[in-house]
This record gives C-alpha cells, sequence and structure tokens, in this order.
C-alpha cells in the first residue's frame, strides 16, 4: 500500500471492499444489519490495514507452513487411498466481544454444571429415569451408557472436560449442534492452532488485547493435580495410539501440560492397583486423563473387543473413583436425543433456566417423533444419537433423505422404524459468517465453533478462545469442515491483560527440581529405538546415493568408482546380499537404480521405506521430540514436497535434494545430541542409530572389497567408502596419502577416537548397555551385553595389516561375517530384555457351549 | 426337584500364561422358581486375587486373577439347586403385546420399572434387521397376549431351524442365523429376544442348566450335559415367564437358572484376558443329576 493510498479517505479499506456484496442476509459476525462494523472487530481490522498486502500473503504462507511442520495437518496413519486430512488455520480469527463471551462462559458451563449432575444420577439412584425427565429407552438404547459402572460415584463429579459445538443462526440465538462429554474433544488442536497463530500474528493479538489461554490451561493443571492427590503426581493421558484421528491432540496437550502419553498396552492391573510398564519395572499411576471411549477401556469387565485400556481396569476404578476422568461411562449424556428434555433437567437439577438450547432435532425412540417425522422425511437430516470420538471437523453429517434414491430411501425408513432410540432427524439450521482472508481480501463463510470447558476448584470454567471451523451450510448440521479450514477464536478484553504466560516454562512456584530420570514405557523405547535406526538408514541411503551420482555425473572419472557405486546401491535394493554377491545382476546402470531405490521397489530399505518408516516413528515418539526436531523430519512426510520432487527430479536437481535431506537429518540428530536429556530414551535412541550404523559399515566393507578386488577398483572402493563414512578429510589430515587399505581400515574399524568407525559404534553401544537398569540385578551377564562383548573384542583385536596382506581377503570376510551375523541377534535380545515386559498383547477367550438336543 | 450340577471347565494353553484375569457367572441365583442348597467355585492355579460381587443385574460374579505362569487351569463349579414347578398359567390372557406402553410408557403404572424397561431395548447380540422384523411380524398379531405370542415365537423356531453345533461360533451374528436357519441354544435365544425387542417386548437372556434325558435304551453317559440358555419374557399380569426356543417349550423343573441379562455377554460362563498363552484348547464338561 502505497503512502498515498494510506491518507486515502475512503475509510473501507481494500481488503474489505467486495465483503458486504458477499453476504447472504444471515447473521454476519463482522458487518451488523445496517451494515456498520461491529465494535469488536474495529481494532484488527486497523491492524490488518496496518500490514500491506505482500505481506498479509506471506503471513499467510508462512501460517500455512507453520500448521505443517506442527504436524496438525498430518494423519500419516489415515487410509493411504483417501486425500490426507487437510488442516488450513486462516491469518483471519473469529472474533467474540467479552460481553458476549460472559454469556457464552455462562451458558457453557451451566451445560457442565448440568451433565455432571445427570451423570451422578444416571450412575446411581437414577431417580431422573423413575420421574420421565430422561426417556429410560434413550439411555438403555445407548452403547455409550455402561451398566458396569453403576453405583461407581467418584468424589470429584463424573466430568472433568466438556466441550460444546455451537453454531449461530439467522436469528443471531447460539444453539449447540453436539456436546463432547467423554473425552477432551480436541482440546490439542485450538490450543495448537494458537500457539501456530501466535508465532505468525502474535503482534495483532496482543494489540486487539484479546485474552490469552495459558492461565485457563494453569487452572485446569492445577485442578488435575488435585484430583490426583498429591503434588508429585504421576498423570497419564490415556490415548487409543497413533492411528486415532484425534491422537495429535492428545499428544500435544500431554506435552503442553506434562504429563505421560500412555496406550492401553502400557498399563497392567494387579490386584487393586494400575501400573504403567516402564524399563525400570512397573510404577504406579495416580491419574489418567481418559481420550479413549469408555466402552472400549477394559475388555474384561466392557466390551470384549475393546483393549485401549488393560483388562481389570474397572475393578481397579471401583475402588479408587478417582483415578479415571472424565468418569468412565460419562459418554451418556452428549446422546443428541437428549436436547428437548435439557430445560427441564436444568429446572429440576439446576433450579435454573437452560440458557443455551440444543440444535432443533427430534429423538426418534418417542412413537409420535417417528410418525410426523416420516411423514415430513424431506425436511430433516437423520443422524445416530451417538458418534465416536474423531479429529474436530470430521463428524458424520447423516444421511440427507432430499439425496437419497428410492430405494435408499426405502432402507432408511426401515431403519428408523427398527432403531428409532438410536437416530435424532434434525432441522437444517442456518450458520453465521465470519470473515476468512483471500487473496482477494476478506469474504464471509459459515462457521461452527467448538468450545471448550473444564472443572477447577472454583467449579467449571470455559477456555476463552476455541476451534472455528467452516462449515458446508448446505448439508451441514454438523461441525463438519470438508476442506479442514479452521480460524483462531479471540475474545476480545476490556481489560488490562495479564503479561504472558506459556506453560512450555513453568512458574518458579509450579517448577520442582527434577533430575531423577523420567519415566520411560517400553513402548516408547522400542520407537525410540527405531527412530534412531532409520534416522541412521536414511542418512546412509541418501549418502549411497550422493556418491553414487557424484560418479555417474562425472563422465571422465573412473569406470571403477562407478562399479564401486552400483555394488552399494544394489546392494540397498537387494539385487544382491553379503551372503551372496550377486542374486539379481540386473540390467540396470547406476541412473536407473536410483530411480528404483526413489520409486520404491521391493527392498525394505529403498528411500521411500526409509522415509516413511522415519516419519512415522517420529510421529510415534512425537511427544518426546522437541518442535524444532519434529519440524527437520516432517519433509520425509508422504505429502512433502521434497519427497515428491524426488521422483520427478533430474540428476542435478537430486544432488541438491540429496543435500537438503542430508542437511535435515543432520540438523535432527544435531537437536537430539544438544538438547534431548541423557536419560534412558536418549540410549535407546542413540543404540539404534550406532547399532544401524555398525551394521551398514560392516556390509559395505564386505561387499567392496571381498572378494579383493583389482587395484584400481581397490583404490575406488577405498575413495567411496571414506565419503560414505563421512571420514575423507580424517584420513587426509592424518596420512596425507592416496586411501592404502590397511590405512583406512584402520580409521573404520579400529580408531575408537573416529565417531565413524566400527569400534566407535560398539564402545557406544557398550557404554549405553552398561547404564541402563537390569532387571536381572547382575546375577548374570545378560545376553545383549554378552554379544556386544564378543563384537567388541573381536574388533579390537584384528590385524588390519594382516589382512591387508592376504591376497583372497578371508579373514576379513570372516571378521565382518560375524557382525553381520551377531548385531542383528544383539538387536533382539535388547528387543526381549526390555521391550516386552510383559509380552505379547493380551487377549481375549470365551468358552460357548451348548447340549445336545 | 432337586439337582446336583457339576460344571467343570479345563483350559490348555500351548504357552504359559503369564497373567490371566477371568470373570465368571456360574454361581446360580435364587429365584422365586428355586433355591440355592450350595454352592463352591474352585480354581486351579489359587488365584492372587479372588472376588465374590453382584453385578448390574444381581448375579454373582466372581472376579479372578491368576498370576502364576500356567499352562492349564481349571474351574470347578458344584451347585445343589431345588426347582418348582411353574405357576399354570393362561398364556392366552392378559396384556396384549402392543398395549404394553400403556403400562410402560411415560405415565403408566409401571414407568419406572427401569429394571424392566432396559430388557426391552437392544443389545449387542440382539440387533434386529428388517428380515428379524418381519419374521417376527408373524407371531405378533395385533391383540395377542405378550405371552401368547412369546409362546408362538417359541415354538416356531424350534419348528423352522435346525440344532447345529458346528453352524455358528460365537461371533455369528442372528441376521445370519436367520439366513441358515441353523444355530446353537445361544443363537435362537438371541434371535428370540430379537425378534421380541423389534416390538418393544421386555425380554431377557436366560443362562443355565437343562437336565438331559437320553434316547430311549441308551445309558446317560458322564459329562453329558452342558450349560443352556433361553429367554424370559414379560408380562405385566404374570411378571417373567421362561421360555426355551431349542426346545419349543416354556421353561419347567428341569431348567436352572444360573444368571440373566440383556443377551450372552451380560453372563458370559467363563471369559477372561491372558497375557501369553498361544493356542488354547477348552474341554468342558458338565453333569446335572437329579437327587432321588
Amino acid at each position: 500500500m502505497t503512502p498515498a493510498a494510506k491518507s486515502s479517505i475512503d475509510p473501507v479499506p481494500d481488503f474489505l471492499r467486495t465483503y458486504r456484496d458477499r453476504l447472504h442476509g444471515g447473521y454476519d459476525e463482522l458487518v451488523d444489519p445496517h451494515g456498520a462494523i461491529r465494535p469488536h472487530w474495529k481494532r484488527f481490522l486497523a491492524e490488518l490495514q496496518e500490514i500491506p498486502e505482500p505481506e498479509r500473503l506471506a503471513r499467510a504462507a508462512r501460517l500455512d507452513r507453520r500448521v505443517r511442520e506442527t504436524g496438525i495437518a498430518h494423519d500419516i496413519f489415515a487410509d493411504p487411498s483417501k486425500p490426507a486430512q487437510r488442516w488450513q488455520l486462516d491469518l483471519a480469527p473469529v472474533i467474540f466481544s467479552s460481553a458476549e463471551w460472559r454469556f457464552l462462559e455462562r451458558a457453557l458451563t451451566q451445560r457442565a454444571r448440568l451433565f455432571d449432575a445427570a451423570l451422578s444420577d444416571l450412575y446411581s439412584d437414577q431417580r431422573l429415569m423413575h420421574e420421565g425427565l430422561i426417556p429410560p429407552e434413550l439411555v438403555f438404547s445407548d452403547s455409550t451408557y455402561l451398566r458396569p459402572c453403576q453405583n461407581i460415584g467418584a468424589r470429584i463429579g463424573q466430568l472433568q472436560f466438556y466441550a460444546a459445538d455451537l453454531a449461530r443462526g439467522a436469528d443471531g440465538n447460539w444453539r449447540v449442534i453436539d456436546s463432547h462429554t467423554e473425552t477432551l474433544a480436541g482440546t490439542g488442536f485450538a490450543l495448537a492452532n494458537r500457539v501456530v497463530h501466535t508465532h505468525i500474528a502474535g503482534d495483532i493479538f496482543k494489540r486487539c488485547n484479546s485474552v490469552r489461554l495459558a492461565d485457563y490451561f494453569q487452572r485446569l493443571q492445577g485442578a488435575l493435580t488435585a484430583v490426583s492427590g498429591r503434588d508429585n503426581a504421576r498423570i497419564a493421558l490415556l490415548t487409543p495410539g497413533a492411528h486415532h484421528p484425534d491422537y495429535f491432540s492428545h499428544a500435544y496437550i500431554a506435552r503442553y501440560l506434562g504429563y505421560l502419553l500412555v496406550e492401553g498396552r502400557d498399563l497392567v492391573t494387579k490386584g487393586n492397583g494400575i501400573y504403567l510398564k516402564t524399563l525400570e519395572g512397573l510404577k504406579d499411576i495416580d491419574l489418567i486423563v481418559r481420550c479413549v471411549d469408555g466402552r472400549v477401556i477394559d475388555p474384561l469387565e466392557l466390551d470384549p473387543g475393546g483393549f485401549e485400556g488393560p483388562a481389570g481396569l474397572l475393578r481397579v476404578y471401583r475402588k479408587a473413583p478417582n483415578l479415571v476422568t472424565n468418569a468412565i461411562g460419562s459418554g451418556i449424556v452428549q446422546n443428541r436425543g437428549l436436547g428437548d428434555w435439557l430445560p427441564g433437567l436444568a429446572r429440576t437439577l439446576l433450579g435454573e433456566n437452560l440458557l443455551l438450547p440444543d440444535a432443533p432435532r427430534r429423538w426418534l425412540g418417542v412413537g409420535a417423533n417417528r410418525d410426523f417425522v416420516l411423514a415430513n422425511l424431506d425436511a430433516f437430516v437423520i443422524r445416530k444419537t451417538q458418534e465416536g470420538t474423531g479429529r474436530p471437523g470430521q463428524a458424520a453429517l447423516g444421511s440427507d433423505p432430499g439425496t437419497l434414491t428410492a430405494a435408499e430411501r426405502t432402507l432408511l425408513e426401515a431403519e428408523i422404524g427398527l432403531h428409532g432410540a438410536t437416530l435424532v432427524a434434525e432441522e437444517k439450521i442456518g450458520f453465521s459468517t465470519a470473515p476468512a482472508l483471500h487473496a482477494d481480501g476478506l469474504a464471509p463463510r459459515p462457521f461452527a465453533v467448538r468450545f471448550f470447558v473444564a472443572r477447577t476448584a472454583d467449579g467449571y470454567i470455559a477456555m476463552p478462545g476455541g476451534l472455528a471451523m467452516t462449515v458446508n451450510p448446505d448439508h451441514a448440521v454438523a461441525l463438519s469442515a470438508p476442506d479442514g479450514h479452521t480460524r483462531d477464536v479471540w475474545i476480545v478484553s476490556d481489560d488490562e491483560q495479564a503479561p504472558h504466560i506459556s506453560l512450555w516454562r513453568s512458574t518458579f512456584e509450579s517448577a520442582r527440581i527434577e533430575r531423577t530420570q523420567r519415566l520411560i514405557q517400553s513402548r516408547v523405547a522400542d520407537d525410540l529405538f527405531w527412530l534412531g535406526r532409520y534416522s541412521e538408514r536414511a542418512d546412509w541411503t541418501m549418502r549411497v546415493m550422493r556418491s553414487a551420482l557424484r560418479r555417474f555425473a562425472e563422465d571422465n572419472g573412473p569406470a571403477t568408482g562407478r562399479r564401486a557405486a552400483q555394488k552399494c546401491l544394489e546392494l540397498l535394493l537387494g539385487h544382491r546380499d553379503h551372503e551372496q554377491p550377486v542374486i539379481n545382476p540386473g540390467p540396470f546402470e547406476i541412473e536407473g537404480l536410483l530411480a528404483s531405490l526413489i520409486k520404491g521397489g521391493k527392498s525394505p530399505r529403498t528411500l521411500e521405506r526409509t522415509c516413511r518408516g522415519l516419519h512415522r516413528v517420529a510421529h510415534l515418539t512425537r511427544d518426546r521430540l522437541s518442535l524444532e526436531a519434529w519440524q527437520t523430519l516432517s519433509k520425509f512426510g508422504a505429502g512433502d514436497s521434497w519427497g515428491q520432487s524426488l521422483q520427478t527430479a533430474s540428476p542435478n536437481t537430486l544432488l541438491d535434494l540429496l543435500d537438503e535431506g542430508l542437511g535435515s537429518l543432520s540438523a535432527f540428530n544435531g537437536l537430539m545430541h544438544e538438547n534431548m536429556t541423557r536419560n534412558f530414551g536418549w540410549s535407546f535412541l542413540d543404540m539404534g542409530r550406532r547399532l544401524e550404523r555398525a551394521y551398514n559399515l560392516s556390509e559395505a566393507i564386505l561387499t567392496l572389497f571381498v572378494p579383493r578386488p583389482g587395484e584400481e577398483e581397490e583404490q575406488s572402493s577405498l575413495l567411496l567408502l571414506l565419503e560414505l563414512a563421512d571420514s575423507f578429510i580424517t584420513y587426509r589430515s592424518r596420512y596425507r596419502l592416496d586411501p592404502v587399505f590397511p590405512l583406512v581400515l584402520d580409521l573404520l574399524l579400529l580408531d575408537e577416537t573416529n565417531p565413524r568407525s566400527l569400534a566407535f559404534q560398539l564402545a557406544a553401544l557398550s557404554r549405553h548397555m552398561e547404564s541402563l537398569p537390569d532387571p536381572t540385578a547382575g546375577r548374570s551377564l545378560p545376553e545383549a551385553r554378552r554379544i556386544l562383548l564378543a563384537l567388541l573384542t573381536s574388533i579390537r583385536l584384528a590385524d588390519v595389516e594382516g589382512m591387508a596382506l592376504q591376497a583372497n581377503g578371508e579373514r576379513l570376510a570372516d571378521l565382518m561375517h560375524e557382525q553381520l551375523r551377531l548385531l542383528p541377534e544383539f538387536s533382539s535380545a535388547v528387543s526381549r530384555h526390555y521391550f516386552n515386559l510383559i509380552d505379547e498383547t493380551p487377549h481375549r477367550v470365551q468358552t460357548r457351549s451348548a447340549p445336545r438336543p | 426337584m432337586i439337582f446336583d450340577v457339576n460344571h467343570k471347565t479345563l483350559y490348555r494353553y500351548s504357552q504359559p500364561v503369564v497373567q490371566s484375569q477371568h470373570l465368571t457367572h456360574m454361581a446360580p441365583r435364587a429365584l422365586p422358581r428355586q433355591s440355592v442348597r450350595h454352592h463352591s467355585l474352585i480354581v486351579e492355579p489359587a488365584p492372587a486375587l479372588r472376588l465374590d460381587t453382584l453385578d448390574a443385574f444381581g448375579n454373582g460374579v466372581v472376579t479372578l486373577e491368576i498370576e502364576v505362569p500356567h499352562r492349564e487351569l481349571i474351574l470347578h463349579a458344584r451347585s445343589t439347586i431345588e426347582t418348582y414347578p411353574p405357576a399354570e398359567i393362561d398364556m392366552g390372557g392378559g396384556l396384549p403385546w402392543d398395549r404394553l406402553d400403556e403400562v410402560l410408557g411415560p405415565g403408566g403404572r409401571a414407568a419406572s420399572d427401569l429394571d424392566t424397561i432396559q430388557y426391552r431395548c437392544e443389545s449387542r447380540f440382539t440387533t434386529a434387521n428388517q428380515d428379524i422384523a418381519d419374521y417376527a411380524r408373524l407371531s405378533l398379531p395385533p391383540g395377542r397376549s405378550v405371552l401368547a405370542a412369546a409362546m408362538d415365537l417359541t415354538t416356531r423356531i424350534f419348528r423352522d431351524f435346525t440344532f447345529d453345533g458346528s453352524a455358528t461360533d460365537i461371533s455369528t451374528p442372528i441376521t445370519q442365523v436367520l439366513r441358515q436357519r441353523r444355530g446353537v441354544c445361544q443363537d435362537f435365544a438371541h434371535l428370540a429376544l430379537a425378534c421380541l425387542r423389534t416390538r418393544r417386548i421386555p425380554a431377557r437372556y436366560v443362562s443355565g442348566y437343562i437336565l438331559t434325558h437320553p434316547a430311549p435304551g441308551q445309558i446317560k453317559l458322564n459329562g453329558a450335559d452342558a450349560s443352556h440358555a433361553w429367554i424370559s419374557v414379560w408380562s405385566p399380569d404374570f411378571g417373567w415367564v421362561d421360555f426355551d426356543p431349542t426346545n419349543g417349550v416354556a421353561a419347567h423343573e428341569e431348567h436352572i437358572t444360573v444368571a440373566f441379562g440383556r443377551d450372552y455377554n451380560d453372563v458370559a460362563p467363563i471369559s477372561g484376558v491372558l497375557l501369553g498363552g498361544g493356542e488354547h484348547s477348552v474341554s468342558v464338561s458338565v453333569d446335572v443329576a437329579p437327587v432321588q
């Protein structure tokens, strides 16, 4: 914007010029019915106007990148045949005035109190059902109502977390389109959106005097500590695992609050206790924050197929009802059919009028509703009364009879007749619009918003923010965001804001010095081990490719160099292995071999598979990595442009891309090396890396030098090996000679000061093994350490001069073969010893028998 | 009549079981129709934890946790029960099924009888489809009394279905049972429940034992009996009345009730979650012996 334009008298900024024309006559958050800007938006618009258009676009692009790097958008476990779930965060937030927020706050916390009281009754004397204030058949037809939880009265109440999806109709009134009383319902997404958005637009946020979230989370943290019953509580967030669509949120919030992220198989019950399986044995747990559906939390007493919690949990929970929050079984009150009964419940249970009603819908368990809906089917959308927990914005849309074929319609009618008690009929509702930033300025887009409520010592409080998502008003009655377009939610305050606090850094009072090893689950140790292996494997593969590519590009270089590189490529592709030098002498030249390494053949060691594996385990260990470390690995994900460019790259750009990939890996290794505390987790990560490096090096030596090649090829092979092992400079500075076989072998096999040598890897593995807890308490040398001792000793005793003199290379071959045989044995000994503390997955048995007729 | 019931279950595992937790429903409950004179459950290896409680339906349930590695598990339940002949009922009398809402619906005299109302609703193993609703309709003409309808359905299932222990397993859905017209007592009980619940008639699953009679001229073999399953249907006039679709009869003195619930899942005699164990085999022997 030029200074001239800025001083123009036109009161409407460029980016608002077409906004009013695009309004459809419903309620708009920005513009009132008379066309005037609502006061609580003015500050934001003024701030936006201050930013020149190119910078605005640049900020939007940075926001996109940050969303991707943070991992909000990633869902690597989604069905690969489906397009990746998208997540976009708009630079423009949805803004609410503090007056409006005061109402919403009261209304949301009222609903939390209401549901809490209703739950307490449903799981105790059931007065509400006796008196017909809740239809009994609605409850008994709902599989989230868990009979075995009857009379487990938590002293702390049933509901710790509540979330509600709200939409504002054309009349300007809010309605609840869905309630979430089962789990945290994606709080982590709202928090991540805010954190990312603040990176890009924190200056605007601050100048708009918007309310921060940290206070809410701090009070929540205090509340959970109080529930757990002790100060140094061990609190765990129980997640279904990385395959769950809401996993990002679980990992993010666990990390933010400083809690352990555990899965059902990390836990085990014994007697009346529940324990976490760690490297150091079984450890107590004080509080489980439940992010799995209650129904599948105990395969013994609840759904026999539900292994998302440990068998026997209910038995322990009966003795200690404060162990799990939200209370198990709390999902029943989010039943969509309850809407008609809520006003009555509010009067009976709270003595208050319900402030915020549900969207208009009818429960089809009532005969009269069924008849009416069947007679007027096109006016409704049919949905289930319950939907599992998932990623925000992925709510099922239900059946819209207007869009069905005659046959589908008949089926739907039959379904209503048969299973009406589990269905509701919804009237379509309007959605209000709020500005979203497009390339040509702000445009109104319809949205719904999720708000979050938590219980604290002072009662329920609402998070002063939320997760707004753009919905398609044509067929949505739910928080369903088909294009993943989200907006941060700002509450602009009339008061002065408290200084910035963040839970990433604890305040002095809540901080405590803790140098003991942070607990580590056996499962996490396993994943970190593989993270180390995959990162080293990716590094090695890219080095091999880069060296090969260089030799391919230098047409005038010696042919023997290309031959050596080709051998290493064939090794990775599985065209040869160290037992059988040539399995499949493919017709490939280097170019073809590189292409199959990128596009992926059958070999498990192609670059593509390695990168996928790396990204997958990084995702699994997400809560153990720093944000920066995670960001350096994000390029190895399936959807990233780096991987896509690889596929089509010419040799020259390929070289650049490989350099870039290697750069990211060394940044990752550097970050881990500098920033990760030296606990057991670090040991496993580093052991994975050392093991992989030792294996790759041994294999390359065997392939390149056994049988001993001719003199010229030996020379080329030595150069290649030094390059692959990143030791060329070391060699040159030490010897100022062309590579000589025994000297190179000494540097790469025996020299324990060279971090790339085999001996260095083995010595490092030894040190790690000695630092790890040993459950056998030293009665005998554990298997893994015994194998390692054998490996290290044979290398230390190796006579490289003698090997160099031997023409057939037999002694070198024996030495390397032994390494290649024992290293995998060491790996499995480690996993047997540490990763399967209580072995195997649990499974369920049932007997069935029947009399002969 | 008085019966001694010996119910012995033996599990064998190919690998050692590291930890196992079990839930058993093997203790017969007291009812107007029967009294329990004696019951014991012996478990080997000895459990580290044993809890005797009542479940949400009032059935006795035993929770077991075994901590010693084992390759064999024995559960031996012994009970002595006295049963009484059911009262004579005029099944044709009583309230018609299509007027049940007058009693159980809002404002009805049993509207707060939640224990009964819960059995009007579908459960996991009794989820109906249109075929099941159509099959049920033939037994449910307007105006027929609840019990007459249940008796008719019981007889039809007995007539239309073949008992076949190899046709189904625990996970076979009743929609398939209906298509293939084969199954075992659990399948028939679930099917009958699903049929009745399509019209919201309160009906529950009963797990128990039945005295079996050898074919004429043959001797009854030891261990030849088995656990059995049937249904119980609620009528506002007569309360809960039991029907046995597998045998096409109303339950009588030779039916011994152990437990009841919404379906098999609520009252499975033994269910467990194991760590380790590999493959397992199970052998069950049941003897129901009348005490002279």
